[in-house]
């Protein structure tokens, strides 16, 4: 089933724009280069792609016009009626008509011209025929103006006018003008539809929705009808007939028993009674409008009989109502959909496709198994009754709206949320709960579990006071150690907590690694102070020993063996200098200790192997200087050059920033200015 | 209105804004210069559109401008009333007299006669022969050029069968063979669609002519039979003579105005 959205057509170019559209696509969507050099083949082929090309962009254009705008020999009677009424179906065929004419037109055209340009035997001669080509078609486009112009006025209207199906349940009002066909819309739908006391303020059909027994209607308003023939009536008044005469619905007749509307009940009845044959096979209802000014049973009696006989001939319902007091207006929408809901079951029930469903379904009714009757259970929490249902009835809880228009409006009254508090009591819910007691601020004590927390504390402490209790029942745990032991360990856990902080502290993983040769062995990492000689010398003093001697032996270790081959002769002879000096060390570091053992073994093997009998060659990074001193300064230079190193950029990374590029800022501008090329 | 007139409907509901009318004047004033600024950056082919159509614009609005001022101009009274009683013998004098309609048709047949030959285009470049015929190679080998094809529109009859390819001298290409002719009858300065019956003179040779080759110049015979044209003696003329106007084989279309 096709759904009548007229939205997704394009807008129609008038001719010169189409026309600029053409010719602009061919110009930038095809070659533009040929030189008469060219071979002639290639040549036409040129002229002939750009002939092609703008008679396919123009049927491309065309045909999607052709195919954007519904046939009216296609779409649903209601529709094709309505555009004949609104756009002329003859006016409307015959631009469609003659957008295929021009179409076809172009196509031979181009098909004429390219066979001329086969024969072409020059760049000029085939560029003469391209030109007259494209001229033709342009000149066949212009022609095209009128249409086109019609063609966008319709489409514009087209996709302005509601999206109504004319097929879906539908509630269709009709009357005479002001009766209060659209004040009944805007009540049950939220369709917000212009009202005025005038006639044919609705001048085009509305649609609007609304929603019962779960189920989407569609409400459609219709402009009011003028009784008088058919071919009197004009546009607006046969867009309600087409509405009327094409949809299947659940017609409303609405007769203002007021006769404020500007005719009487007499006139009202003629007009029925003059379309009723527009009402065969549709559920009709008369709607006696505008009750709160005139009463249904106040009214004279020969105008009630007429109007009631209108309901008898029709052999349809009466209703009153009033869209004023709101009386009868849902039990009028809800009678109507009754009626057409019945129907359509019924005709569903009645159809063929039933049958399928059918053989589906199977209906079980269990036996009572005791007289007692199980109802629905309606809890009654508030004691309210819903307030759809009740239109007129007293009881109906005041809503959220209501009250701010009874408390001065929007801006004056604020919802009390304090109705809504769930409290353990409910005549807490207003009490007035100070900001500051005893300057002291309640806000900053109030804590939302703080009996939770309260009770959690509790329960702790006890259990605290139960273990302390057993403990003091049994005995006090002892140590087995000295004071002086515990001193130690005390000592020793001290240290161990600090190599941890220390280890914490420096063994990040976000550092570049430095290699051992650059960053050098540091004697004790934890702790470098305790082999400064300052330091040494102080705590040999304080202890009572020499220290002169084991700071030179450092000194000696730190700058490597010596080359004097003398000493090492006279090794022997001071055998118990270093056995003295062992014991003299023995105040060092365990790392100290293994150094020293370890060079000690070193020496006794280059003692038992043979003398160097040739100079070494100088460390390579010392190359090429002159003394020590210069040595010494170029050594310090490295070493400020790597004091930055970590991380940051060194000398190497120097970059320097370009400002201003030469190339770009020097020199004549032959394109574009200086700001934008 | 339908119901989607959102913009009709807004405007009716919350008005306009206060300075609405402000804005549209301002814009309209300011479009003056506008208009200005962008006549005088462009350039190429958009500036002559651009000329052109404001061109049309502006003389259409001078002429609006002289129709409003016509009611203020003195006009000349043309048709004053002689003076004096006419005579009554005088009387239907006024009017065509039957001497100068008879006048009138000499001097068509004398213009018909004399002027046969004075045609709307008198003079044409002539068409050297290499320019019109290319010379078609044939023969296994391709050796041989002694066929002709014209690379000209031509006209060639209804009855017209091609000869043996042994004696086909000249081939007239049927991709650029015309029909129709688009007649302009001068004096009704209207134009209209006509069968060519006949190629009678090409000025640039007797062999073009024999041909049927057509060429700015060419005289044409064409069916005038749908203008319903009526000769001197009552008989409806059919076949009438007309001059090729513009090259056919550079417009693709053949224009000729009706000799009259």
């Amino acid at each position: 089933m096709p759904v009548y959205n007229f939205k997704g057509m394009k807008p129609v170019p008038t001719a010169p724009e189409l026309v600029d559209i053409v010719l602009m696509r061919t110009q930038r969507r095809t070659p533009t280069v040929v030189h008469p050099g060219y071979k002639i083949t290639r040549i036409r082929s040129f002229y002939m792609r750009k002939i092609k090309f703008t008679q396919q962009t123009i049927s491309e254009r065309l045909s999607g016009m052709l195919t954007d705008f519904p046939r009216l020999n296609d779409i649903h009677p209601f529709y094709a009626d309505l555009c004949n009424t609104l756009y002329d179906r003859d006016h409307y065929k015959l631009a469609l008509g003659q957008i295929n004419t021009a179409r076809s037109l172009v196509d031979s055209i181009a098909r004429d011209m390219i066979r001329m340009v086969k024969y072409g035997d020059s760049l000029y001669r085939c560029k003469c025929l391209k030109r007259a080509a494209l001229g033709r078609m342009c000149t066949v486009l212009k022609r095209q103006k009128a249409s086109l112009a019609y063609l966008e006025e319709v489409r514009k209207h087209l996709s302005r006018l509601p999206a109504l199906d004319p097929n879906t349940r539908t509630l269709l009002m009709c009357g005479l003008p002001n009766v209060g066909k659209s004040s009944f819309m805007n009540k049950i739908t939220r369709g917000n539809v212009d009202v005025q006391p005038y006639a044919f303020t609705t001048k085009s059909l509305f649609v609007g929705h609304c929603d019962y027994k779960y189920l989407r209607w569609q409400v459609i308003d219709t402009p009011g009808i003028l009784d008088h023939p058919l071919e009197e009536r004009n546009t607006i008044e046969m867009q309600a007939i087409i509405a009327l005469a094409h949809l299947t619905c659940s017609v409303l007749y609405f007769v203002d028993i007021s006769e404020q509307c500007g005719y009487t009940i007499d006139q009202q009845c003629s007009l029925f009674r003059s379309i009723k044959p527009l009402f065969a096979n549709k559920q009709l209802i008369v709607v006696v409008n505008k009750v709160d000014q005139q009463p249904w049973e106040s009214l004279e009696e020969a105008k009630r009989a007429m109007v009631q006989g209108l309901a008898d001939d029709a052999n349809c319902s009466l209703m009153t109502m009033s869209n004023l007091s709101e009386h009868g207006v849902s039990d009028v929408k809800a009678a109507a959909c009754d009626k057409l809901l019945a129907t359509r079951v019924d005709a569903r029930v009645s159809g063929k496709k039933i049958e399928g469903v059918m053989n589906r379904l199977q209906v079980f009714n269990p036996a009572p198994r005791d007289g007692v009757t199980r109802g629905a259970f309606i809890p009654d929490s508030d004691g309210v009754t819903d307030g759809d249902v009740d239109m007129d009835g007293g009881n109906i809880r005041k809503t959220a709206r209501e009250l701010m228009w009874e408390g001065g409006g929007p801006g004056v009254w604020a919802p009390d949320y304090r109705d809504q508090y769930d409290l353990a009591d409910d005549s807490w819910k207003f009490d007035k709960i100070p900001e500051i007691i005893d300057g002291k601020n309640i806000a900053d004590f109030v804590d939302a579990d703080i009996l939770d927390r309260l009770e959690a504390l509790e329960r702790e402490e006890e259990q605290l006071v139960a273990e302390s209790d057993a403990a003091r029942m049994g005995e006090e745990p002892e140590s087995d150690l000295e004071s002086e032991e515990e001193a130690a360990v005390e000592a020793i856990r001290a240290r161990k907590k600090i190599i941890k902080e220390k280890k914490l502290a420096t063994n990040t993983q976000n550092k570049p690694m430095l290699p051992l040769s650059i960053r050098g062995k540091s004697k004790d990492k934890h702790d470098a102070g305790t082999l400064l000689a300052t330091e040494i010398r102080k705590t040999m003093d304080s202890i009572g020993v020499d220290s002169s001697k084991m700071l030179e032996r450092g000194r000696l270790l730190e700058r490597g063996r010596k080359r004097e081959r003398s000493l090492s002769r006279s090794r022997r002879g001071a055998d118990d200098e270093d056995a003295a000096m062992d014991v003299d060390v023995s105040g060092l570091s365990k790392a100290a200790l293994k150094k020293i053992k370890k060079e000690k073994g070193e020496k006794a093997r280059r003692d038992l192997s043979q003398a160097r009998s040739h100079s070494r060659p100088r460390e390579p990074s010392q190359m090429g200087l002159k003394d020590s001193e210069s040595v010494k300064s170029a050594q310090k230079l490295d070493r400020l050059g790597r004091k930055g190193w970590m991380g940051a950029s060194g000398e190497g990374d120097t970059r320097k920033s370009v400002h201003l590029v030469k190339w770009m800022n020097t020199g004549k501008k032959r394109n574009g200015t200086h700001y934008q090329r | 209105m339908p119901q989607h007139e959102h913009m009709e409907r807004h405007a009716k509901l919350h008005g306009r804004r206060f300075d609405a009318e402000e804005r549209e004047r301002k814009k309209e004033a300011r479009m003056v210069h506008k208009r200005s600024e962008f006549a005088q950056k462009v350039h190429g082919i958009r500036a002559k559109l651009y000329q052109k159509k404001r061109f049309k614009e502006k003389a259409t609005m001078r002429k609006t401008i002289a129709m409003h001022n016509e009611r203020n101009n003195k006009h000349a009274d043309d048709d004053a009333v002689a003076d004096g009683a006419v005579p009554a013998y005088l009387l239907d004098r006024q009017g065509v007299s039957r001497a100068k309609v008879l006048s009138n048709t000499i001097k068509q047949k004398r213009k018909e006669k004399a002027g046969k030959w004075e045609v709307p285009i008198p003079k044409v470049k002539p068409v050297a022969d290499d320019e019109m015929f290319k010379v078609m190679r044939t023969g296994k080998k391709q050796n041989k050029a002694w066929k002709r094809v014209v690379t000209k529109c031509t006209f060639v009859g209804d009855s017209f069968t091609r000869k043996a390819p042994k004696y086909e001298r000249f081939i007239r290409p049927s991709g650029l063979r015309m029909r129709k002719a688009n007649v302009t009858h001068p004096e009704l300065k209207t134009t209209f669609q006509l069968d060519i019956l006949g190629v009678k003179k090409n000025p640039s040779s007797q062999i073009y002519t024999n041909l049927g080759v057509l060429t700015k110049g060419t005289i044409l015979e064409v069916n005038v039979s749908e203008l319903g044209l009526v000769t001197t003696t009552g008989k409806v003329a059919w076949g009438k003579m007309a001059q090729v106007t513009n090259n056919p084989e550079l417009d693709g279309c053949v224009n000729a105005v009706l000799l009259v």
